[in-house]
């Protein structure tokens, strides 16, 4: 698969996520269903490889670009994993020409406190997730 | 935001390489450990890490990525944006090329599991130090109607099945048409 196709195919992927597994049902959808250039296995490995390795969970899409190209498709996998991080420095930009008015910085402290919630909720997850395959270990 | 002495490139991509890359169980984790390293240098104060963890969430793709922009932009512009990023993200890939071109199966064996489940254990107690971290300035009496209703809104929507983003932009809405009183920060 062309390197270029890959990176555009991921790019839309995270583009349209908000963490780092977020991306995996357009992923899918994408490289199993619609075009078949990795199969249900690879995703897997891929998604494995992601959450056992340091670092962001949303390095998978290398191992997503690498299955689909090759070494130039991991490099496009990186390339669309990181694209999106830097629409922060606008946004920074904005937030920060507004803060100063009560109403924005309520939005902002709504923002953060939701943040939290969805942190605790992450958080119970990953602890779930431990135990259950301490458990299945165990068993 | 308050302006305070920040670290030299060197110092940023030392702390970025090593925090983003020692931990297992996703970019929350290393969030919460660039915020201790970072405060405890006295190189980021609270209010920045909020709004910061904010913006990041609102950012398409993975939040740590994000996150870690904005701290290299605030210190060194696109220089810092732009190492941070690299240092954040090229170890973890190239392990990740590395690991997929040999189709290495790492939960194979009982031992490594084992170890991984409890890595990812450890990181949940972090992610919730982190979140704790972040209601901790709501809870003085002045902020605590906005803390409370906020929550349970967000508690509900996710509840619900809701995702982030919908989540985040109601708070965002919602607390916005909130009164504001002139003791809140």
């Amino acid at each position: 698969m062309n390197a270029v196709v890959i990176y555009l195919l991921l790019l839309k992927a995270t583009l349209t996520s908000f963490a780092g597994m977020g991306s995996l049902p357009q992923i899918r959808q994408d490289f199993v269903e619609t075009r078949g250039a990795i199969s249900d296995q690879q995703l897997s490995q891929a998604v494995l490889v992601g959450r056992a390795t340091i670092g962001p969970m949303g390095a998978y899409v290398v191992a997503i670009g690498y299955f689909a190209g090759g070494w130039l498709g991991a490099v496009a996998g990186w390339l669309a994993m990181i694209t999106p991080a830097l629409i922060a420095i606008p946004l920074l930009a904005l937030i920060q020409r507004w803060l100063h008015l009560p109403r924005i910085r309520a939005a902002v402290d709504g923002v953060i406190i939701a943040s939290a919630v969805l942190l605790l909720g992450s958080g119970a997850t990953l602890a779930i997730d431990a135990i259950q395959q301490l458990m299945a270990l165990k068993s | 935001m308050n302006q305070t002495v920040g670290p030299s490139v060197r110092e940023l991509v030392t702390a970025v390489a090593y925090e983003a890359n020692r931990t297992v169980g996703g970019g929350l984790v290393t969030i919460e450990l660039l915020r201790r390293r970072f405060s405890a240098r006295g190189w980021l104060d609270a209010a920045s890490h909020g709004v910061f963890i904010a913006i990041s969430r609102f950012t398409p793709g993975t939040v740590v990525l994000a996150y870690v922009v904005l701290l290299g932009w605030r210190y060194h512009k696109w220089r810092g944006a732009l190492l941070a990023l690299a240092m954040a993200s090229v170890p973890a890939s190239v392990i990740v090329f590395a690991l997929a071109a040999t189709l290495a199966r790492i939960d194979r064996y009982a031992a490594v599991r084992a170890l991984l489940a409890v890595g990812i254990l450890v990181a949940s107690a972090l992610v919730v130090g982190s979140a704790w971290h972040l209601i901790r300035p709501y809870l003085p009496r002045a902020s605590r109607l906005r803390l409370i209703v906020i929550a349970a809104v967000a508690v509900a929507l996710v509840v619900l099945g809701a995702t982030p983003v919908r989540v985040l932009l109601v708070a965002a809405v919602m607390s916005a048409a909130l009164p504001v009183r002139s003791t809140e920060s």
